[in-house]
């Protein structure tokens, strides 16, 4: 069975992250010290708004939204413009090429362990806790169902748009700077640092034809809305369907013209 | 015997920008259109059959890791053709890695973090090896190495050599038909080393896998090779058997004397004075060797000469070893 090839990588992740427990807590750590700072800075926005709506957003709402943004960073971050990077400087790139596997799929089921345990350790227990603190701000029915198919496929973009901008990496042979930029970009233009809500009329109009926002705007309407309208969602989710399709073929391609023209200049 | 790989006048250029020096100079690079093209390999051609362990040897820079690259899909070739059992492995490269196994001296393909059973399970799924395959395998192990105490320690815990002997059985682990081992016994103390070379044997052996080996260390040639390649700067020199490789230069003889005296003055006045046998002295802590060609000049009037001028106060006769051969022809290349 092909599939067996798969789960057997996932595992070993599971295996892995666990020989790393100190750099868990670190980033739990790292978390709480992140989200006090978002505490504040919105509080002083909404103070000094002197309103207590702002952009159709309260500042529970805002709160809510952005501590789930940030458990859903760092669910879904995985590092691999780093790990590509990385694999072609040391030339450990050469062995995972020679997998019986499409380098793609053995990267990323090589990190879905990872993955598992970021979300088990980090969204959950986040999630939890805000439902539990918020009283019922998060409703709890038919739109978690749609929520786990929208990370699903936000897993895959994000995923998919990492690849690419690994591929970078082959030509440039300088990681920091891009993965620094991808970064930006990506949080800024997903909503995962500002609500989609808050962007100017011109940019969100902008945003809406990128694929970042399916990354975590998207998601995280799906979760918070308590009536989840049919056509909306679907429409989203559509969105986001459409959005993995297009990247995993850009990625496909653009990985397969990249390792032909760099193996041919050398690198 | 069926010809696992075949190549044909393969040849890999690489483009290297021409870099310039300094802050200004990297600048300048940025722009530079300024290349130059390496030769990496030039016209390659042989062929090589199931079961064989085939020496690749060279001078360090001369295109044995980039051959090995293109046979295993890793690279594509700029002109020329290459068959790997049957596959062209830059089109077909995950296909091609099923029936191929690599090991490169200074990586591993072991997961780091885990117990080497662990990446050996993780490897069986990967390549789908049945159960009943991957039991036999594991009790041929068990029986040519004493792995029970690493199958459960992490490999990052793992010396040097041990990493090395994990990182062998796991490219022999889907019973691939061709193994490359690029360097397997760099760094390794000379008992690490034969029990590698041993290891290799047997399951060469065992299971008829050919073998393609890259080495420095001849030691490794004279236990496993009976056939060697040479290339140099890109190019063919030599392939043949090795022995056939000890008559290739005439027939050539070691002669090693001790003079009283400081060893290194003696050598350097030596190096004069045999200069008409032209033989080639060199000298380490114990030993003045001169390699003499028995075509041009006789042992025994080279020794009549030295014991004139110095006073010996041992001496002995060795045959060519592989070594020296190998390091004459890297030297002065074959007429
Ligand atoms: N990716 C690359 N880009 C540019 N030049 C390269 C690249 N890879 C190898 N070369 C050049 O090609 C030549 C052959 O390199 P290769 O690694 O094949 O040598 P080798 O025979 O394996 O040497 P060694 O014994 O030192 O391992 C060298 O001159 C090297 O600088
Ligand atoms: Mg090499």
């Amino acid at each position: 069975m092909k599939i067996k090839r798969y789960f057997a990588l996932t595992r070993a992740g599971i295996l892995e992250s666990f020989q790393y427990r100190l750099a868990m807590l670190v980033m739990i750590a790292g978390n709480l010290l992140y989200l006090t700072v978002v505490y504040f800075f919105w509080k002083a926005v909404y103070s000094s708004s002197g309103s207590d709506v702002v952009n159709g957003m309260t500042f529970s709402d805002t709160l809510i939204y952005l501590v789930l943004a940030t458990a859903l960073f760092n669910f879904m971050e995985m590092y691999t413009v780093w790990e590509i990077g990385r694999n072609i400087q040391s030339g450990k790139i050469v062995l995972d090429l020679l997998k019986p596997m499409r380098y793609r799929s053995y990267l990323f089921w090589s990190y879905s362990g990872t993955l598992a345990t970021q979300f088990v350790f980090t969204f959950l227990p986040t999630f939890i806790i805000v439902c539990i603190a918020t009283k019922g701000a998060v409703p709890l029915g038919t739109n978690l169902f749609y929520f786990v198919i929208s990370v699903v496929m936000a897993v895959i973009i994000n995923y998919a748009v990492d690849f690419m901008t690994g591929t970078i990496c082959l030509y440039t042979e300088s990681i920091w700077g891009i993965n620094i930029m991808k970064q930006v970009i990506v949080l800024l233009l997903s909503g995962a640092t500002i609500p989609v809500a808050f962007f100017p009329e011109g940019m969100k109009k902008a945003v809406g034809y990128m694929p970042f926002q399916s990354i975590y705007n998207t998601p995280l309407t799906i979760l918070l809305n308590e009536k989840p309208d049919f056509t909306e969602v679907f429409k989203a989710l559509g969105t986001q369907a459409f959005w993995c399709a297009a990247l995993l073929i850009l990625s496909s391609l653009f990985w397969k013209v990249s390792l032909r023209k760099i193996t041919v200049n050398g690198g | 015997m069926s010809e696992i790989i075949e190549i044909k006048n393969i040849s890999k250029e690489f483009k290297v920008l021409n870099r310039h020096e300094g802050l200004k100079g990297s600048f300048k690079d940025l722009f530079s259109r300024d290349y130059k093209i390496v030769h990496a390999v030039d016209n390659i051609s042989m062929s090589i059959s199931q079961g064989e362990i085939v020496g690749y040897l060279g001078p360090n820079g001369t295109g044995k890791s980039t051959t090995i690259k293109m046979m295993t899909g890793v690279l594509e070739p700029t002109s020329g053709e290459i068959l790997v059992n049957g596959n062209v492995p830059y089109r077909d490269r995950a296909k091609n890695a099923q029936d191929i196994g690599v090991v490169f001296g200074q990586r591993s393909q072991l997961w780091w973090a885990l117990p080497l059973v662990e990446s050996f399970k993780l490897l069986k799924d990967i390549y789908q090896i049945s159960d009943d395959s991957y039991n036999s395998i594991m009790k041929l192990y068990k029986s040519l190495v004493d792995i029970e105490p690493l199958l459960h320690k992490p490999v990052r815990q793992m010396s040097l050599g041990q990493r090395t002997l994990s990182d062998i059985l796991a490219a022999f682990l889907h019973d691939p038909k061709i193994v490359f081992l690029d360097e397997p016994t760099i760094g390794l103390d000379v008992s690490m080393k034969s029990r590698i070379r041993a290891l290799i044997h047997a399951l060469n052996k065992e299971k008829n896998t050919t073998v393609i080996l890259t080495t420095h260390d001849m030691g490794d040639v004279d236990a496993l090779c009976r056939r060697i390649v040479i290339i140099d700067k890109g190019k063919m020199l030599y392939d043949n058997d090795i022995g056939h490789l000890k008559g290739f230069f005439g027939s050539y003889r070691t002669l090693k004397i001790r003079p009283s005296g400081d060893i290194k003055e003696q050598s350097e006045k030596l190096k004069n004075e045999l200069d008409r046998f032209s033989a080639a002295v060199s000298v380490d802590n114990e030993w003045i060797s001169v390699l003499i060609n028995e075509e041009k000049a006789k042992v025994m009037e080279v020794l009549g000469e030295i014991q004139k001028l110095h006073d010996v106060r041992d001496m002995k006769l060795e045959e060519i070893s592989t070594e020296d051969v190998i390091k004459k022809i890297y030297e002065e290349g074959v007429e």
